[in-house]
């Protein structure tokens, strides 16, 4: 299966449409970030991600 | 607190995630890992608390330890919302092509398509110039301004 990543909130996944957002994903992403938590995490916090799991930095 | 740990090159998404699953079940504090693109061999670890290198969680096959002392957050804030590469080629600026059939190549930008990331290209050693397409990802940036 091809990972792709949400064109909204930039959540990795497998399927066509985002589970969270409902809107459509995209092959093209690049940049990987796995929130562990996003509680503490600085990171999460700059880039507004409130749920654990693995984001695309950039995608098209 | 922000470590830079070093992995084989091209493992560093294998890494992350592996190193994800076992802190999960350790006690470790880690609550991000980030993976830059532009940063190969490298991920970058964000913890609440000091990394003991020898702890058990930590020994994830193609990691190569850590890099000593702490990155500070202002120097991973560019890594976070990285630049398109086309963002910094203008008309006119000589770039070289990194990869394709063209590798090695210089070339001259003659047009950009910005929302599909490509350049048009044109190559300066080839006696007749043929324009070339490719994507944002294949250039590497030489001289910003033509002379």
């Amino acid at each position: 299966m091809v990972t792709k990543a949400c064109t909204k909130c930039k959540r990795l996944m497998e399927s066509e449409r985002c589970a969270i957002c409902n809107t459509s994903s995209s092959k093209n992403w690049s940049g990987f970030l796995i929130i562990i938590d996003p509680e503490k995490s600085g990171i999460a916090k700059e880039l507004n991600i409130g749920i654990p799991g693995e984001y695309a930095l950039r995608v098209r | 607190m922000i470590y830079a740990f070093r992995t084989l090159v091209g493992q560093e998404k294998n890494v992350a995630r592996l190193l994800a699953r076992n802190v999960k079940n350790s006690e470790l504090e880690v609550n991000s890992i980030l993976v830059p693109d532009t940063l190969r061999g490298y991920i970058l670890v964000e913890t609440s608390s000091k990394i003991d290198m020898q702890d058990p969680a930590l020994k994830v096959p193609n990691l190569r330890g850590s890099v000593e002392g702490e990155i500070s957050f202002e120097e991973i804030k560019g890594f976070l919302n990285p630049e398109p590469i086309i963002a910094s080629v203008k008309k006119g600026s000589i770039v070289e092509l990194i990869s394709g059939p063209f590798k090695g190549e210089k070339a001259k930008v003659v047009r950009i398509d910005e929302s599909k990331e490509e350049v048009v290209l044109e190559l300066i050693e080839a006696a007749i110039p043929i324009p070339v397409t490719v994507k944002g990802d294949q250039i590497r940036l030489i001289q910003k301004e033509a002379d």
